[in-house]
């Protein structure tokens, strides 16, 4: 616990490719780093890999959904419909993205294939709801958060929405499901983790040891166990629910700010660092940080997703997707 | 997002001025996930923006601010309603780099309304 080490990111190589690549040397890894551009002032927000191979992100700032063909670095974009703000896309059961879309209020589906957009609009008393992150539960189930202090279900099939008022108002904010079925949600204003009970919806609040540490983001791990992006204290966190312990790692460097939490398929933990402007793996095994600064000043990565082999983010600051390859050592 | 927050991700709805002007309070509604006007309140993801008009950028003393408006506090820029119109139009072409993430407010009426609610001393 709070043993800290971390390697810094090493100088980029640029190669003339569709994506700008660079190794990252020095690294627990090796690592390597791509950049792929997306439309300029899209604002990249939200990532999330489709069974396709492609890349949907959110592009907040125009109101649209993209999707990018990493093999040749092509991208096409999806109008979600007028004073659309998406925040977070998440892949459906039915291989489709579905969209928490602030901007109107609404849930959207975007089909795959033509790309027709539905909406699942919020009831009117719950308007201005900030929809932020969502997650489908095992049984298909679609749960979402609003910062302005709600979380909800919605059935695809039916088109049932029910939504809560969360403990202590506003903050809700990123949301996980567990191996084991289990659904949470941070509340950054909050300063709290809940796990909600799919049968009832209620939401139990959970406190991390460290007061006023702005919880953000959640993400499980393969065991079920929850790690916290800590956005107030620069710290990473886990809580085992199965013991009710927690542990703790405070970021590398100067006031650091843990915006985004990803785990992935090895149980190593992603996380992104505004003060470092830099994607940060966190090894629990070994409890060492691999810092990947961005070549680009105010990159501001706010989510992380991926696939095996591959750590995917927005540089919403730059207008590029950002993937880190891990690589097996030889 | 350091934000406004999320926040201003309004519903960038067509209003007429009169009915964005009523629809002033519930236009910072949003924003109240991150943010009070009541100067009393700390502690939330964004800066408190009790007397924000006239203030320097970057000027709440109990808030961490991301680089670019740290730089913009330092080159002693201050918030007027025009700035403050302008910035709430694409708060990420203003100061890129910027923590908060939101989708500007297309619409004018509804933007300078919000202005008028910032400016109000009883805006709370």
């Amino acid at each position: 616990m709070n043993r800290r080490q971390f390697l810094s990111s090493a100088a980029a190589g640029m190669l003339a490719t569709p994506a700008f690549l660079r190794a990252a040397g020095a690294q627990e890894g090796p690592f390597r780093v791509k950049y792929y551009p997306v439309a300029a002032g899209s604002g990249p927000h939200d990532v999330t890999p489709a069974p396709d191979g492609t890349i949907w992100f959110t592009g907040q700032r125009i109101g649209r959904l993209g999707r990018l063909e990493p093999r040749d670095g092509s991208f096409k974009l999806v109008d979600l419909g007028k004073g659309a703000a998406p925040h977070g896309v998440v892949i459906g059961p039915d291989g489709a993205p579905w969209v928490t879309e602030g901007g109107q209020n609404a849930i959207a589906r975007v089909d795959p294939g033509d790309h027709q957009v539905r909406l699942f609009r919020l009831p009117e008393k719950n308007a201005y709801a900030n929809l932020n992150t969502a997650v489908f539960d095992n049984s298909g189930i679609y749960w979402f958060t609003g910062n302005s202090g709600i979380y909800g279900r919605l059935d695809p099939k039916s088109g049932d929405m029910t939504v809560f008022r969360a403990p202590r108002g506003a903050g809700p904010y990123g949301i996980t499901v567990t191996p084991k079925g289990d659904v949470w949600y941070a509340s950054l204003s909050g300063n709290y983790i809940a796990r909600i009970d799919p049968a009832t919806g209620n939401a139990s609040v959970v406190e991390p040891p460290t007061s006023n540490q702005g919880a953000r983001r959640v993400w499980s791990d393969s065991n079920s166990r929850i790690w916290v992006s800590e956005w107030n204290s620069g710290n990473v966190s886990m809580h085992d629910p199965a013991d009710g312990s927690w542990k703790a790692w405070k970021l590398p460097g100067e006031s650091p700010r843990a915006y985004a939490v990803y785990v992935d398929d090895k149980d190593k933990v992603w996380l992104t660092d505004f003060s470092a402007n830099a994607i940060v793996r966190f090894d629990p095994l070994t409890e060492k940080f691999n810092v990947f600064a961005s070549d680009r000043p105010g990159a501001n990565v706010r989510q992380m997703d991926g696939r095996p082999g591959e750590a995917w983010g927005g540089e919403s600051g730059t207008d590029r997707l950002v993937v880190v390859q891990t690589v097996a050592p030889a | 997002m350091r934000c406004l927050a999320a926040l201003l991700a309004l519903p960038v709805l067509a209003a007429a001025p009169a009915a964005a002007e009523e629809n002033s309070e519930r236009l910072f509604a949003p924003c109240r996930a991150c943010h009070s006007l009541d100067p009393e309140v700390r502690g939330l993801p964004g800066p408190n923006l009790a007397g924000l008009i006239g203030r320097a950028i970057g000027g709440d003393p109990a808030f961490d601010y991301s680089p670019v408006l740290r730089k913009a506090h330092n080159e002693s820029l201050r918030w007027d309603a025009t700035r403050l119109d302008a910035f709430l139009a694409d708060p990420a072409a203003m100061f890129p780099g910027l923590w908060m993430s939101m989708r500007g407010i297309e619409d004018a009426a509804e933007r300078q309304a919000l202005v008028r609610f910032l400016a109000q001393p009883s805006s709370r």
